[in-house]
């Protein structure tokens, strides 16, 4: 279904000429609204009313043990923020922790798929059991990890030792220059999978015959990869980019448990804030107004990725 | 033409590809299955000793796991049905209609993407208190299925959009209302897709941390995730009697996953490659 | 010299033989067509040919140089793509360009913003950004030079693969079926135009089409295989006139050769009731089977039809008559002679003949069946090889 779908020509499925066949069904206006309302009510009750709380919540002082006393103090928690370094690190951490996971989860994914893509013998097991990790419950993830992390009896340290080297006995999640990576570490072998699982599709729809069109041409593979494989998986790599982007924005539980944004804060993302700021320092407004700069980030990518992709499609001629 | 050196290192990447996603799975029942005075060995113990087994019969008496996985499981099915219940219709209408805000219905399923939990889980606390769900497995589900319902419908759309015209068209012939042809027509031909989105949505149940962490507080109401979270950095639980819950939280989900995995990964694509 | 030689080349894959044993010897310049029904091992030849696979034993020879073992991109030969297989994010110049700048490629074009420069700077020297603008103009490309193939029609898809095979002087031109995915129309006329594109660029040509009528027209020499197995290389006439078997006999001309059992006897044939003196050609080469059976091999348009009742006469019934404008198709059952026919089953016992004009017969019509020997061949019943004068002898 997917690969029929991604090849079949525009033109022939429009969905214009879908909608309109099936509106001569029945000639009700009002089926497609009485469809989607249930939907519609449920996500603004659970979530857009939610949102809209939070946001007016930003712009008050209020605490998590007197919730009902809130001060409307306007901009300040904002000021407030731009004006903590702390929160810039944040930001830094935050963002040095998505690009990097942006970057290994997609080319990590994208070199499992291409040595999952041609046949071999056990390739159906191998496919599967290279989804493991992104099945895995993130929190016991967390949790099987902090052990093989341990210090003392962590089985990372066994192994450094038994290379010789130095830095054998490190307490990673303990030590601020090494928790950042041990957590990005985790994250990476956690949701890779996701990445090569999508590539692996997108691959199916790769030309067979480009593919030895560019070798007759006398290509060598990188540049056979270059015009017969990656403009085929472009927009893929794209849409991966856009959801592991706000995927890591958003991604709590895995580094809540490990490390809960420590030590001195060498983990703390906006999210971890944002739960420290509510449930540790109890000021629910401040913790609004990081939520609020979060999902700007979230909001910022977003227009970038639909106006880039425009921008390609145009420049290929496809509109 | 491929030479067989190039073949070798190959199949070596693949090896170390396999050996990494599954070994942290595979040390969990390892350590699981290990003995106290091996724990803290300067060699640690690499395959799993079957005469520890006993472990896991302690675990069950000494804390509250069982009670854990049953609460995860109820919030994870519970999930997973009231997606599937809310998405179809939506689904079914954004794959075949065109209608006036179309546009704003794909761009507020897709916002949803973009919402971290633990920023809503604050006035959350609030309407959840207002409504008397603080504290049941009902607000949880509530919770979780506003995460989930969105991917659902994406997916489900890419479904329908692969179900061609004429049948229904048939069955509109032989007198078939509009929910009558859903139901009958399309849904069953989706229902392989229809398969993978349940998973989809009964893990996110099943995974779900920062609800459960703050919506629920009764020791009894625990889910698993949160069981198992609450012994991470705690020094009085032996670490194999944590891993032992971790397999049982993890075992059965990865055993269940590899066994629909193909259809998973057929759903999951279709919805998301399309974009 | 651009000859091609095939020395016993085979294909397996596994167990399975895809090609077994071709030997083939194409001189300088030719129009080798390698025709056959699909799955018959044609194109796995081709990509033998090409290098995209590997030949399980054998050799290829292009002139004076072993080829067999070369990657494809040091044979020498263009290759022309089914789905003509353009880069799909490049324009029309640059996909034409792409096999020239290939052939200067160093590895450091692939830093980036170095090698797209670099990369520019070859496509705009003077001798690439010529040829590249001299091959538009041969296939009327020019004005598409700067547009991506997503808004090019089929037939201008097809004419850039072209461009990109000939922009490399090659020495071999080998091509897929290219024209089978254009309509009727279309095709034609491309036809013609990679007929006038051989004669021009000059060159040896290696096509493979299932369209016997592309066969039939473009091809210099024909090799039409099945199963893997070369069942005859000739001239598109020789194979018309002169199938070397029952398999060619059947496969060429619309509606097919008709294969007619009978027996020979001192330089007649004997079709049931009938019995016809064969010319001196087909006596010396039925002499060879004895009173063995034989089919008799017979174009519909070397049969007319004439009223019930003559001598040398086969009788029949009409069973089926199609108008085709010009010319009628007209079926007929004999009664007294059984028919052979290919697994794909003409209907037993009938034979089909061409006619000029507007048939007025009608199904159910006796009529009698007057053959032409003058072009009829011979086949062995049992073997179903064409029985010649010359193998006679020597057997």
């Amino acid at each position: 279904m997917t690969d029929a779908a991604l090849r079949q020509p525009q033109l022939s499925r429009s969905p214009i000429a879908r909608s309109e066949r099936t509106a001569r069904l029945d000639g009700n206006p009002w089926t497609p609204y009485l469809f989607a309302a249930p939907v519609v009510l449920y996500l603004l009750l659970f979530q857009g009313y939610p949102l809209l709380r939070e946001l007016m919540l930003s712009f008050t002082q209020t605490s998590l043990l007197t919730p009902q006393t809130s001060h409307f103090v306007g901009m300040r928690n904002y000021a407030e923020l731009a004006a903590r370094p702390d929160f810039w690190r944040v930001i830094g951490v935050t963002a040095l922790y998505t690009a990097i996971c942006v970057v290994l989860a997609i080319a990590l994914g994208l070199g499992a798929a291409l040595l999952l893509d041609r046949p071999f013998r056990g390739r159906g097991i191998a496919r599967a059991l290279v989804t493991i990790p992104w099945a895995a419950p993130p929190v016991a993830v967390a949790t099987v990890f902090a052990w093989m992390l341990n210090a003392q009896y962590g089985i990372f340290n066994h192994w450094l030792k038994l290379l010789d080297l130095e830095i054998g006995y490190e307490s990673w999640l303990d030590n601020p220059r090494l928790a950042l990576p041990a957590i990005l570490f985790t994250t990476i072998w956690q949701i890779f999978p996701f990445s090569s699982v999508v590539l692996l599709a997108a691959l199916q729809g790769v030309s067979e015959e480009v593919r030895e069109a560019a070798q007759i041409d006398g290509a060598d593979k990188l540049s056979i990869f270059k015009v017969a494989v990656w403009p085929t998986i472009r927009p893929t790599v794209a849409l991966l980019v856009l959801f592991v982007t706000i995927w890591s924005l958003r991604r709590f539980d895995l580094i809540w448990v490990m490390t809960q944004g420590g030590p001195i804060g060498a983990t703390k993302t906006l999210v971890i804030e944002l739960y420290t700021r509510a449930f540790v320092a109890r000021e629910l407004g401040e913790a609004a107004a990081v939520g609020m700069v979060g999902l700007s980030i979230a909001l910022v990518v977003t227009v970038v990725y639909f106006w880039a992709t425009q921008r390609a499609e145009r420049a290929e001629g496809r509109r | 033409m491929r030479s067989p050196t190039s073949q070798a290192i190959r199949m070596a990447l693949i090896l170390i590809l396999l050996s990494v996603s599954v070994f942290p799975i595979y040390w969990m029942v390892v350590t699981s299955l290990t003995s106290s005075a091996n724990l803290f060995a300067d060699t640690p113990q690499l395959l799993p000793d079957p005469a520890q087994a006993f472990n896991y019969a302690d675990t069950f008496s000494h804390t509250g796991v069982l009670v854990w996985l049953r609460n995860s499981a109820i919030v994870a099915i519970g999930t997973m049905v009231l997606s599937i219940l809310l998405a179809i219709l939506p689904a079914y209408a954004l794959s075949r209609f065109r209608f006036r805000g179309k546009g704003a219905l794909g761009f507020l399923l897709f916002a949803t993407q973009m919402l971290p939990e633990a920023m809503l889980v604050v006035p959350l606390y609030a309407i959840f208190a207002n409504l008397a769900l603080l504290d049941t497995l009902g607000g949880l589900i509530l919770a979780n299925t506003a995460f989930t319902v969105p991917v659902i419908t994406w997916i489900l759309k890419g479904a329908i959009d692969g179900v061609p015209m004429e049948i229904e068209e048939a069955a509109r012939v032989d007198g078939c209302s509009r929910i009558g042809i859903v139901l009958q027509v399309v849904v069953p031909v989706v229902a392989p897709t229809l398969a993978a989105a349940s998973v989809i949505a009964f893990f996110h149940g099943w995974n779900e941390y920062v609800f459960a962490q703050t919506l629920v507080s009764s020791q009894d109401l625990r889910t698993a995730s949160v069981g198992l979270a609450s012994f991470v950095g705690e020094l009085s639980t032996p670490i194999h009697t944590v891993m032992a819950i971790g397999v049982m939280y993890t075992l059965p989900a990865v055993l269940f996953y590899l066994m629909v995995q193909r259809y998973v990964v057929a759903g999951m694509t279709a919805g998301s490659v399309k974009g | 010299m651009a000859s091609i030689k095939l020395n016993h080349v085979a294909k397996h894959f596994g167990t399975k033989v895809a090609i077994s044993d071709v030997d083939l010897d194409v001189t300088d310049g030719e129009f080798l067509v390698l025709l056959g029904p699909s799955g018959c091992g044609k194109s796995t030849l081709l990509r033998m040919l090409a290098g995209l696979e590997t030949v399980s034993s054998g050799e290829i020879h292009l002139g004076d140089r072993r080829v067999d073992q070369l990657p494809p991109s040091a044979r020498d030969m263009a290759f022309v793509f089914q789905s003509y297989a353009l880069y799909p994010h490049m324009s029309v110049r640059r996909n034409i360009a792409f096999p020239l700048i290939m052939r200067q490629f160093k590895w450091w074009f692939h830093i980036p913003l170095i090698g797209g420069w670099a990369k520019r700077r070859i496509e705009r020297s003077p001798e690439v950004a010529d040829l590249v603008e001299k091959t538009a103009k041969t296939l009327s490309l020019t004005e598409m030079l700067d547009r991506y193939p997503r808004t090019l029609s089929g037939g201008q898809r097809q004419r850039v693969a072209l461009g990109r095979a000939m922009v490399r002087k090659p020495e071999v031109f080998l091509m897929d079926e290219p024209l089978s995915n254009l309509d009727a129309k279309l095709r034609t006329a491309m036809r013609a135009e990679i007929t006038r594109l051989h004669q021009r660029v000059g060159g040896t040509f290696v096509y493979v089409t299932h369209d016997q009528v592309e066969a039939m027209t473009m091809g210099t020499r024909i090799a039409l295989m099945r199963d893997g197995v070369v069942q005859q290389f000739g001239t598109p006439r020789e194979i018309y006139t002169s199938p070397a078997n029952t398999y060619v006999a059947r496969f060429i001309g619309t509606p097919p050769m008709n294969l007619i059992e009978g027996s020979i006897d001192a330089g007649m044939i004997k079709f049931g009731e009938a019995t016809l003196a064969l010319p001196q050609a087909l006596a010396a080469a039925g002499r060879s089977t004895g009173r063995a059976p034989v089919l008799l091999g017979i174009r519909p348009n070397a049969l007319t039809l004439a009223a019930p009742g003559g001598q040398g006469q086969l009788a029949g019934t009409v069973s089926l008559v199609e108008h085709v404008g010009a010319e009628s198709v007209v079926a007929v059952k004999l009664s007294h002679a059984a028919t052979a026919h290919d697994e794909e089953g003409a209907v037993a016992g009938e034979i089909m003949i061409t006619t000029q004009g507007y048939s007025e017969l009608k199904p159910g019509d006796p009529v009698s069946v007057v053959p032409d020997l003058s072009e009829a061949v011979l086949f062995s019943r049992s073997t179903g090889e064409q029985l010649r004068a010359g193998l006679a002898l020597a057997a």
